[in-house]
């Protein structure tokens, strides 16, 4: 033979006994060394302290703060004093109530809408598609002002509605309280269910019935057995979202129940939390995260595992259903859902910006809310909102927030996401690590800014209190928006394959130097359409920064409140305008982004 | 070309991989000379990449230990385990694993970059790989605008760039069409030669094994099934399973029993069983006997025909399945009564359809036989060794 030499080494050859036996002494501990000096195990330590610092301390500060021995008797007062049927049982029963209004409401509105959009053939239902997504995008203050606008009675004095302008009588239910509360937060939320259904009917829609029918099944049993259960888990999950929006909004209710004392928990614990009561408002705050706690958990395993709507970005041919007969009500019940949910509340808040007496068109127009200068005559001296210090102070500091906040929980949602999808790192670390970074998801918004305020508006150690600080709401924003950011991250990261990082660890670069030559420029895009994401959700958010912004801090959102609950209607709405323009374009920004090419993904 | 890195053997002792308590590497040995192209065959799941991917560093072995040359650049106590960069090996991956957003130049001068080489050095290195793999006038195409083929030579010069000691492949070519999987064999083999590299290529596809390797571990199961060049394991398989993996055609197993000195299939008798395969106390031994299949022959049955008989002596009744020309010859594929698929090869098609009945004819003995673990008898062995020598 010809081969060349071979030294087949024997299979079953024991190894040398002797070097054997130290060898296996030294196993464990050889492992642990490599693992601690591993570059990705100390980026886990780094990123879980951060987590750790943003996340855990607050709710522990929380916590601590209503066991602290003068403060202890806040729990009582609380669950079992004269006061709890005021301070909790009443607003957690009127919490629940909206949250159930806003979930079973949100899911007609808009699984009905999905139906139209995806299923069947009404003209002009792309549009309506578009349209229906934009309520989510706008300040949930926005659609809560809107009908502050048109159906404000003369019930709490002060100016009053377009229609009681007009001279049509509105009742105080309509005016006032539950009603309008859950219908403004359905108007807001049913966005969300909208989403998720349409995605999931996407999905189910085209090849996946086909298939069902060519088996000779009958309609309705294709329907029962193959799209519903396809579509239903986006249901429960956009039912269970919308319900703990609905439980722990603050503006809405603040702005259209307050007046005629109808409380939610999210109220109270303003209340509390503003008027001194310090202590009982940690205590509501801790009531409030765990039912909203609850809520959301429920809702992440509902959706969570079985989230067929992303198996497939390919629908396939669609189907339509043909109404025949029925496609002129359902349209003009489509179009009016989208009419009273985008297009007049928007309408409405210009407008209303723009007449002399407050909601009064036969007042006359006027820029003076706008660009006036101050004039004792409109709004007691109130500026113009563009020639206002103040606002464009508020503007600055809104777009410095949104922006700070967006790089922050972007790269730490890219590091947080990294570690969990790519480092081997040992499991309870990043098991803890993938459970304290979706925490932020179960904390209502007003919920973690008094947290924030517990832990950090007072000074620790060398530290000093951030109350009042830029900072704070900084640390606030990122805190409450990491779990956004990591699952943006995760999606642009399971877009660059293990290979393609592999072979540059084959060249021999470091984990940093691969973050930065390979996974950022791969992962860019989807993270910067994230970071708008998040930057819109800071620039319309109220509920996280009301208890942090101060007046020496302003941001645009707490003015548009302040000036509602002051009366001057003309200012809130130009300021929520300004909000919502501001939202929308950077929204659409960053769907123009997503479909842009890049130079290496250009076609031939 | 300029001098290489210098190359080395690469020894293997007892390495293995656990995930869990899942074995994918089950304790494997073998050692190859400087300069050799080792294939790491099996099918998949048999633990050939996973391997391969401890060869590179990305995996560290939980067990043994790899050598290359005098050097120990992994030990499976942890104790040693050289990062990939520092083994002098180059990967090429199964996808290719091209850097989307840089360019063929960028992709192939960015390792050397990140080696600390300087900007001329770099230039002339990128130059001449280009060229070595005949692509330089890509090189201002991003790997989104090339062919899938191109993109392969990409992957290739990026290797190759650095001067690695080790070659390392992972089913290069299974994303490539049939016909450019054949061209670009020859070019792998060009390049480990003009290298002179040691090198170790993963794959399925024992065609490409046999064609390129100098070496062969044969895997299953996250074991050896057996070690050697690729014609020792043609010439005298070690196991049943080799047996049934290697060549073209591979070789036929016929299962059968051991019976008083006898091996029978099915009804029929196979001829006489080699010495001492009984021994084992047991009256019958189950064993695969081996043949190739050039040793057999097809006879048309004939239905209800006195003068000769369905089947006998060494004559398995079979069905007609399938056939295909090769080379000068024909392979037809017949299926035996019990499932077993056999192929033989002949000088003209059969003229039969699918499901006529046909007779296999057996030579006198077997070209192996295997027992019941599926180890080669060693009398069959010896006896088919001297032969094929």
């Amino acid at each position: 033979m010809t081969a060349p030499p071979l030294t087949p080494a024997p299979q079953a050859a024991p190894m040398d006994p002797g070097s054997a036996a130290p060898a296996r002494g030294n196993r464990g501990l050889g492992r642990v060394r490599t693992a601690l000096t591993r570059p990705t195990t100390l980026l886990a330590a780094g990123v879980l302290v951060i987590l750790a610092i943003l996340v855990v301390s607050p709710l522990l500060g929380l916590l601590n703060t209503t066991l602290a021995a003068d403060s202890r008797s806040a729990w009582t007062d609380v669950f079992a004093s004269r006061m709890s049927a005021n301070l909790l049982w009443r607003p957690l029963g009127n919490s629940l109530l909206m949250g159930t209004a806003t979930a079973v409401l949100s899911t007609l509105v808009g699984g009905f809408l999905a139906w139209v959009v995806v299923m069947t053939r009404l003209p002009g239902r792309a549009v309506l598609g578009v349209l229906a997504t934009i309520p989510f995008a706008l300040p949930s203050f926005a659609l809560a002002l809107a009908w502050d606008a048109v159906f404000r009675n003369d019930l709490i004095g002060g100016s009053t509605g377009i229609l009681m302008n007009m001279g049509v009588p509105v009742p105080d239910w309509l005016a006032w309280g539950p009603v309008p509360v859950a219908v403004t937060l359905t108007a807001h939320y049913f966005s969300l269910s909208f989403m998720l259904i349409a995605a999931a009917l996407a999905s189910v829609n085209g090849d996946l019935l086909e298939a069902a029918e060519m088996t000779g099944a009958s309609r309705f049993r294709v329907a029962r057995d193959i799209a519903l259960p396809v579509v239903a888990p986006a249901v429960v999950s956009g039912a269970l979202l919308a319900f703990a929006e609905g439980v722990s909004n603050f503006v809405t209710p603040a702005l259209l129940g307050l007046p005629v004392r109808f409380h939610t928990l999210s109220t109270r614990l303003y209340g509390a939390i503003t008027t001194g009561d310090v202590a009982r408002g940690y205590v509501l705050s801790l009531v409030l995260i765990v039912v909203a706690a609850l809520v959301m958990f429920a809702s992440s395993r509902a959706g969570g595992r079985r989230s067929f709507a992303t198996i497939t970005g390919k629908g396939g041919r669609s189907r339509a259903v043909d109404l025949g007969g029925w496609s002129w009500p359902v349209g003009a019940l489509a179009w009016a859902v989208i009419l009273c949910t985008t297009i007049l509340p928007g309408i409405v808040l210009v407008l209303s910006s723009l007449v002399r007496r407050t909601n009064d068109f036969s007042s006359g127009f006027t820029l003076h809310y706008w660009i006036g200068g101050s004039d004792p005559a409109l709004a007691q001296g109130q500026r113009g909102i563009l020639t206002n210090p103040q606002i464009l102070d508020a503007t600055w500091n809104t777009v410095l927030l949104g922006v700070s906040v967006a790089i922050g929980a972007g790269v730490l949602g890219l590091l947080i996401s990294y570690v969990l999808t790519r480092s081997r790192g040992p499991r309870w670390l990043l098991g803890s690590m993938s459970a304290v970074s979706f925490v932020p998801f179960l904390i209502p918004g007003i919920a973690l800014g008094a947290a924030f305020i517990a832990q950090f508006g007072a000074p620790v150690g060398p530290f000093p209190s951030l109350y009042g600080t830029f900072a704070i709401l900084v640390l606030a924003g990122i805190a409450a928006t990491i779990p956004f950011s990591v699952r943006a991250a995760t999606s642009a990261l399971s877009q660059v394959s293990k290979d393609v990082e592999e072979s540059a660890v084959m060249a021999g670069a470091g984990l940093f130097r691969r973050l930065g030559a390979i996974i950022a420029p791969l992962t860019a895009r989807g993270l910067f359409t994230g970071g708008v994401l998040v930057f819109v959700q800071m620039v319309r958010d109220l509920s996280l920064v009301v208890l942090l912004a101060t007046p020496a801090m302003p941001v645009l959102a707490v003015l548009t409140y302040q000036y509602s609950s002051e009366n001057f209607t003309q200012l809130a709405n130009a300021v929520t305008v300004v909000i919502a323009v501001i939202s929308v374009a950077a929204t659409i920004l960053a769907r123009r982004l997503e479909g842009a090419a890049q130079p290496w993904s250009a076609s031939r | 070309m300029s001098p290489d890195a210098p190359t080395a053997s690469l020894t293997l002792s007892q390495l293995r991989k656990d995930f869990g308590s899942a074995a994918a590497v089950d304790g494997i040995s073998l050692s190859v000379p400087a300069g050799a192209f080792l294939v790491l065959l099996g099918p998949s799941g048999c633990g050939k990449t996973t391997t391969l991917r401890m060869l590179a560093g990305l995996e560290s072995p939980t067990g043994g230990e790899i050598r290359f040359g005098d050097r120990v650049i992994a030990c499976g106590d942890g104790s040693v385990d050289v990062p990939p960069s520092q083994r002098e090996a180059g990967l090429v991956f199964q996808s290719y694993a091209l850097w989307p957003h840089k360019t063929v130049r960028a992709n192939i001068e960015w390792p050397l970059t990140v080696a600390g080489w300087d900007r001329r050095a770099r230039r002339e290195r990128v130059d001449e790989v280009l060229d070595m793999v005949a692509i330089a006038p890509l090189a201002d195409r991003y790997p989104g605008e090339i062919s899938g083929g191109q993109q392969q030579r990409v992957a290739i010069a990026r290797m190759i760039a650095p001067r690695p000691a080790m070659l390392l492949f992972d089913e290069p070519l299974s994303n490539l069409d049939a016909k450019l999987r054949v061209d670009t064999r020859s070019e792998l083999m060009r390049i480990h030669r003009a290298t002179g590299a040691t090198s170790v290529y993963v794959t399925h596809d024992q065609v490409e094994a046999m064609t390129m390797a100098t070496h062969i571990a044969l895997m299953n199961d996250g074991r050896i099934e057996q070690f050697g060049t690729p014609r020792e394991l043609l010439d005298e398989p070690a196991t049943a399973f080799a047996a049934t993996f290697i060549g073209t055609p591979p070789a036929n197993i016929v299962r059968c029993r051991a019976v008083a000195g006898r091996l029978v299939a099915g009804g029929t008798d196979c001829g006489p069983a080699p010495q001492g395969l009984s021994d084992g106390g047991e009256p019958e031994a189950r064993v695969s006997a081996m043949y190739r299949a050039e040793s057999l022959r097809l006879e048309t049955a004939v239905h209800g025909s006195a003068d000769r008989p369905m089947s006998g002596t060494g004559r398995l009744p079979a069905v007609f399945a399938d056939q295909v020309p090769m080379a000068d010859r024909w392979v037809v594929g017949v299926q035996l009564e019990d499932g077993t698929r056999v192929s033989v090869t002949r000088g003209a098609p059969v003229e039969l359809r699918v499901g006529d009945p046909l007779l296999l004819v057996l030579p006198d003995a077997p070209d192996a036989v295997f027992d019941a673990t599926g180890r080669v008898h060693e009398a069959t062995a010896q006896v088919q060794g001297t032969v094929a020598r």
